[in-house]
C-alpha cells in the first residue's frame, strides 16, 4: 500500500497494488460531518451526479457508455463512518487486455469518473429539475422501503433511540421529509461543499497505478480548494445511561426482532480488544450467544453481536418469538456477565482470534472488500493493512477481553413485536 | 479414475475434473496468488426431489422441506458438531439448500487440508435420533416463520405457487411447519442413503491449493458407492399457469412485485440458452434500455428493479421483480416492450453494449475464489465447462438471441404483489 498524502488540500491518495484481480478499481470517498441540515442533500447528490453529467446528459447514454466499457461498475454508497457521512463513488473495470479489440478501458473509466465528479450537469449553479426530482423520488422510496427489511429496520431504529439528538442517530440518508425539501440549488451547494470542504480519500486498487492519475486528481481538486483543510474525520464515543432505555413497537409481523445497544468504555481506533470480546460474545457459531441463546435454549433464530470500535458501541441483533423476548433479553445480559467474569473457555477465545485473523487475511482476495477496508480506516493518518490488524488481534490476551467486557453497559433495548390484535 | 483438464486462453487459467471410481466428481481450480481457499461438498438433491425410487424399487414420497432439514441435521455427529471442529481452525463454514442441490462449504486462509477433512467427515457421517429431529423441528419452524415475514421471499414463492400446478418448485424450500412435523429419523436416513451417495455428489475446490494433493486427499477420504440408480418422479406440469394474479398483504411501505413468464420445458435449459436469455433480458430491461428509461421516468420503478432467468430441472421462467406503486402498469409496459421488440427487432448498438457488459461481468467472476467455486458447482450439476460462457458471449449475434423472444408469452404470465394491509 502506498500513501500519497495531501495531493491537494484535504485530499489523500492510496494505491493498493494487487496483481490477483482481472479488474482495477478507483474510488472517491468524500467525508463530511453528519448534520441534520445537510445529510439528505449529501445522500441524494451522488445518485444525481452518477446518473448524468455535463458530458452524458441522459442516464441511458451514461449507462450505455458503462456497458460499452465492458460493464464498468459504477458503485455509489452513502454510509456513516464515525460521526461522518461517507459518500462513495467508485468505478471498477476489467483490465485492458480483456477487451475484444485494443482499448484503454481503465483510462476511459477514470476519465468518466472524473467527469461525473467534476463536470455535473448544472445550469446557473443549479441541478436540472428532472434529474433532481427523479433521484429524490427514488431516495424517498428507499427510505420508506426500509421497513420491508425488518432486521435492518429494527437495527436502525435502535440506533436512532440510543443516539437520540446525536449525529450517529441520524439515518445516513436523512428523512423522507428532508429529501422532499431538496432543490436543484441546495444540491449544487452540497456538491460545492463536497468538492471544496470535505476530507477526500481517493483509492486505487489493481495491478498498476494508472499513469498520472493522482496528479490529475490533484489538479482538479486544487482548482477548488484553499490551503486549509476544514474537515477532519471524527467519532465521539457512544452515550452511557444510568437506566436502560426500553422501547417496544408493534407491527404486522409474525416474528419479533430484538436489538440491544451497549456502550463500551474501551473505544477508539486501537480498541481491538473490543473487537475480540464482541466476537467471543456473538461472532461465529462458537460464540456465547450462538451456542447458548440460539442453540441450547432456542430463544432466537439468529442472535449475533457486532461492534463499532471508533464509537465504543456494541449491538446485539436477534430474531425472537414474542413469548421468548423477555427471556432472551435476560439471557443475553447473562451471557455478557459470564464474559465479564472470565467464564469462557480458552477454546472459544482462540477460536475467535483464529476466525478473525482468517477473515482479515481474505480481504486481499476481494477488490470490493479492500476498497471498503481503506475507506473506513480514516481515523489515522496511515491506515493499517488487514495483515497488520491480524497481528494485533493475535496479540490480544484473555485479560484484555475481560477488561474490555467490564466496560460494556446496556443502554437501549428495542423490540419490534407482532401487533397485539394478531396474537 | 478419469481426468479432464479445462483451459481458458481468455483468462489464462485452467482447472481439472477428476471422476473417481465411486462416481464422485472432483473439480479443482488453483489460484496460487490468492490467500484464501474455498471448498464445497455438494449433492444433486434439493427441495424438488420429493418423489424417487432406488434401483427400480417402490416410489418413495417424502415430506416437503426434508432436503433442507437434512442439511441442518448433518452438522451434528456423534462426536460433536461440525461448527465446533471448524472453530478450532478458524474457517468460515456454512451450508445451503436450494431447489436442486444441497451444498456444504467452508472458506479459510490456512489449514486447508484439516478443514477439508472436517468437511468430508461430517457430510459422510450422519447421526440422527428422534430426539434431535424433534429439537430441529422447533428451530426450522422459527426459520419458516422468519421467511413468512420476508416480503421479497413471499413475493417469489407466491408467484411460483400461482405459476406451477404440480411441479415441486412451487413449494417453499424449507417446507411448512406442518410438512416438517412429518419428518423422522428413518425418513432422513432414507433420503441420506439415496442422495448422499458419492455417485450423486461433487466436490469443488478453488484457491491457494495443490490440485494433486487435494484430489489425492479426497480420493482417500470418500467411501464406496452403494447406489446404482436414482429415479426421480417429477409430476407432469401443464403449460398453463394456475392463475395470472396473486396478492398478499404484509407490513411493507411500497408494494413489491414479481412478474414472470412461464416457459414450457421439454428439455433441460442449456448454458447457451441461459446466456442468450440473460442477454435478451439486458436488452429488454438493463439500465441503458428504453424500457428502463420509460418506467423510471414514469416513476414506476426504482433501483430495486431486476430481472433473472430462473431455471432448473423441469422448470424455467423469466422473472422481473422490484418495488412499484403500480405493479400492473410495470407488467403492461414489459409486455408492450416485448411486442415492440418482436415487431421492430433488437437495436444492434444496444445489443453490442449489453454483450460487452455481460462479457465484463463474466470476466470479473474469475476474481473471486467463492465465485469460481459456485460456477464449478453449477458446471457440475448442469455438465458444462465454466469457461464456455465467455466463448458463447463472444460469439453471439442479435439473430441468436432474438429467437428467445418467443418465451415471453403474456398468456402464460403471472403477477405477484405484496402490499400493505388496509
Amino acid at each position: 500500500m502506498q500513501i500519497f498524502s495531501e495531493i491537494a488540500p484535504g485530499v489523500d491518495g492510496i494505491y493498493v497494488e494487487n496483481t490477483r484481480f482481472n479488474t482495477t478499481l478507483v474510488s472517491f470517498n468524500f467525508f463530511v460531518p453528519l448534520s441534520e441540515d445537510t445529510v439528505a442533500d449529501n445522500a441524494v447528490l451522488p445518485y444525481v451526479i452518477s446518473s448524468c453529467s455535463y458530458d452524458y446528459r441522459d442516464y441511458s447514454k451514461l449507462n450505455f457508455k458503462l456497458d460499452m466499457l465492458y460493464g464498468a461498475d459504477l458503485n455509489i454508497g452513502v454510509d456513516k463512518v464515525g460521526d461522518m457521512q461517507r459518500i462513495k463513488l467508485a468505478i471498477s473495470v476489467i483490465n485492458d487486455e480483456y477487451a475484444f479489440e485494443p482499448q484503454t478501458l481503465i483510462d476511459d473509466a477514470v476519465e468518466l469518473l472524473l467527469s461525473l465528479v467534476f463536470r455535473p450537469a448544472v445550469e446557473n449553479k443549479c441541478f436540472f429539475a428532472d434529474d433532481v426530482e427523479r433521484e429524490k423520488r427514488k431516495m424517498k422510496e428507499h427510505i420508506i422501503g426500509e421497513i420491508n427489511d425488518k432486521r435492518v429496520f429494527a437495527k436502525n431504529r435502535m440506533l436512532s433511540l440510543m443516539f437520540k439528538d446525536m449525529p450517529y442517530g441520524m439515518s445516513k440518508y436523512g428523512t423522507a421529509e428532508k429529501v422532499e425539501g431538496i432543490t436543484g440549488t441546495s444540491l449544487y451547494e452540497a456538491w460545492q461543499r463536497l468538492i471544496t470542504d470535505s476530507y477526500v480519500r481517493v483509492q486505487v486498487i489493481g495491478k498498476k497505478l494508472p499513469d498520472g492519475l493522482f496528479s490529475r486528481v490533484a489538479e482538479k481538486f486544487s482548482a477548488h480548494r484553499s490551503i486549509q483543510r476544514k474537515v477532519y474525520p471524527t467519532a465521539a464515543p457512544a452515550p452511557t445511561a444510568d437506566s436502560v432505555n426500553e422501547v417496544t413497537e408493534y407491527y404486522d409481523v409474525s416474528q419479533g426482532k430484538l436489538v440491544m445497544g451497549f456502550s463500551s468504555e474501551v473505544y477508539g481506533n486501537d480498541a481491538y480488544s473490543l473487537s475480540v470480546m464482541t466476537d467471543i460474545f456473538g461472532g461465529g457459531p462458537y460464540s456465547a450467544l450462538f451456542e447458548n441463546v440460539r442453540e441450547k435454549m432456542s430463544l432466537c433464530y439468529y442472535c449475533s453481536a457486532s461492534s463499532v470500535r471508533n464509537k465504543g458501541l456494541l449491538i446485539v441483533d436477534s430474531g425472537v418469538e414474542v413469548e421468548n423476548a423477555e427471556k432472551a433479553v435476560s439471557e443475553i445480559v447473562n451471557q455478557l456477565e459470564l464474559i465479564k467474569a472470565g467464564k469462557f473457555s480458552k477454546f472459544i477465545f482462540e477460536a475467535s482470534k483464529k476466525s478473525m485473523c482468517s477473515s482479515l487475511k481474505s480481504y486481499n482476495d476481494s477488490i470490493g472488500a479492500l476498497d471498503g477496508w481503506y475507506s473506513t480506516s480514516v481515523f489515522e493518518k496511515t491506515p493499517k493493512s488487514p495483515e497488520e490488524v491480524s497481528d494485533i488481534i493475535s496479540s490480544v490476551t484473555i485479560e484484555d477481553v475481560i477488561s474490555s467486557a467490564n466496560g460494556i453497559k446496556l443502554h437501549t433495548v428495542y423490540k419490534l413485536l407482532p401487533a397485539k390484535e394478531d396474537k | 479414475m478419469t481426468t479432464n483438464v479445462f483451459k481458458s486462453e481468455i483468462i489464462g487459467e485452467s482447472y481439472t475434473e477428476v471422476v473417481l471410481e465411486n462416481g464422485l466428481r472432483v473439480f479443482v481450480y488453483e489460484k496460487p496468488d490468492f490467500d484464501s481457499s474455498y471448498a464445497v461438498f455438494g449433492t444433486k438433491y434439493g427441495s424438488i426431489d420429493t418423489a424417487f425410487s432406488l434401483d427400480d424399487g417402490d416410489v418413495v414420497n417424502v415430506p416437503e422441506g426434508i432436503a433442507h432439514f437434512l442439511e441442518h441435521k448433518l452438522f451434528e455427529s456423534e462426536d460433536g458438531d461440525a461448527f465446533t471442529k471448524y472453530a478450532a481452525t478458524g474457517a468460515y463454514a456454512n451450508a445451503f439448500t436450494s431447489f436442486d442441490r444441497t451444498c456444504y462449504l467452508f472458506s479459510c486462509s490456512n489449514l486447508f487440508e484439516k478443514n477439508l477433512d472436517i468437511l468430508l467427515d461430517f457430510v459422510q457421517n450422519p447421526f440422527f435420533t428422534q430426539q434431535t429431529v424433534l429439537k430441529e423441528q422447533g428451530i426450522i419452524g422459527q426459520e419458516i416463520r422468519m421467511y413468512d415475514d420476508t416480503p421479497s421471499w413471499c413475493v417469489l414463492f407466491n408467484l411460483l405457487e400461482a405459476m406451477y400446478h404440480k411441479h415441486p418448485v412451487r413449494i417453499d424450500i424449507a417446507g411448512t411447519v406442518d410438512s416438517i412435523s412429518k419428518i423422522d429419523d428413518k425418513l432422513l436416513y432414507k433420503c441420506y442413503n439415496t442422495f448422499y451417495d458419492p455417485s450423486n455428489m461433487f466436490v469443488c475446490v478453488c484457491g491457494n491449493i495443490d490440485a494433486d494433493a487435494v484430489t489425492e486427499k479426497i480420493k482417500n477420504g470418500v467411501r464406496q458407492s452403494n447406489c446404482s440408480e436414482i429415479k426421480r418422479y417429477d409430476a407432469v406440469e401443464p403449460e398453463s399457469v394456475v392463475r395470472s394474479y396473486v396478492e398478499k398483504q404484509l407490513e411493507v411501505s411500497i408494494p413489491l412485485f414479481c412478474y414472470g413468464y412461464k416457459q414450457p420445458v421439454s428439455a433441460e435449459v442449456t448454458l447457451y440458452d441461459s446466456v442468450c436469455v440473460n442477454l435478451l433480458l439486458k436488452v429488454l430491461s438493463d439500465d441503458a434500455s428504453p424500457l428502463y428509461k420509460k418506467l423510471t421516468d414514469a416513476g414506476l420503478i426504482n433501483d430495486e428493479f431486476d430481472a433473472e432467468y430462473f431455471t432448473g430441472r423441469g422448470y424455467a421462467a423469466i422473472l422481473f421483480d422490484g418495488e412499484s406503486w403500480d405493479p400492473r402498469a410495470v407488467a403492461d409496459a414489459i409486455n408492450s416492450e416485448v411486442l415492440r421488440l418482436k415487431k421492430d427487432g433488437i437495436d444492434e448498438e444496444l445489443f453490442e453494449a449489453v454483450r460487452r457488459d455481460a462479457y465484463g461481468l463474466a470476466i470479473k467472476r474469475f476474481d473471486s475464489v467463492n465465485g469460481i467455486s459456485m460456477m464449478l458447482v453449477d458446471g457440475a450439476i448442469h455438465n458444462y465447462n465454466i469457461y464456455d460462457e465467455l466463448e458463447i458471449i463472444k460469439s453471439l449475434t442479435v439473430q441468436d438471441i432474438s429467437k428467445y423472444l418467443r418465451y415471453f408469452n403474456a398468456d402464460k404470465s403471472v403477477l405477484s404483489v405484496i402490499k400493505k394491509g388496509c
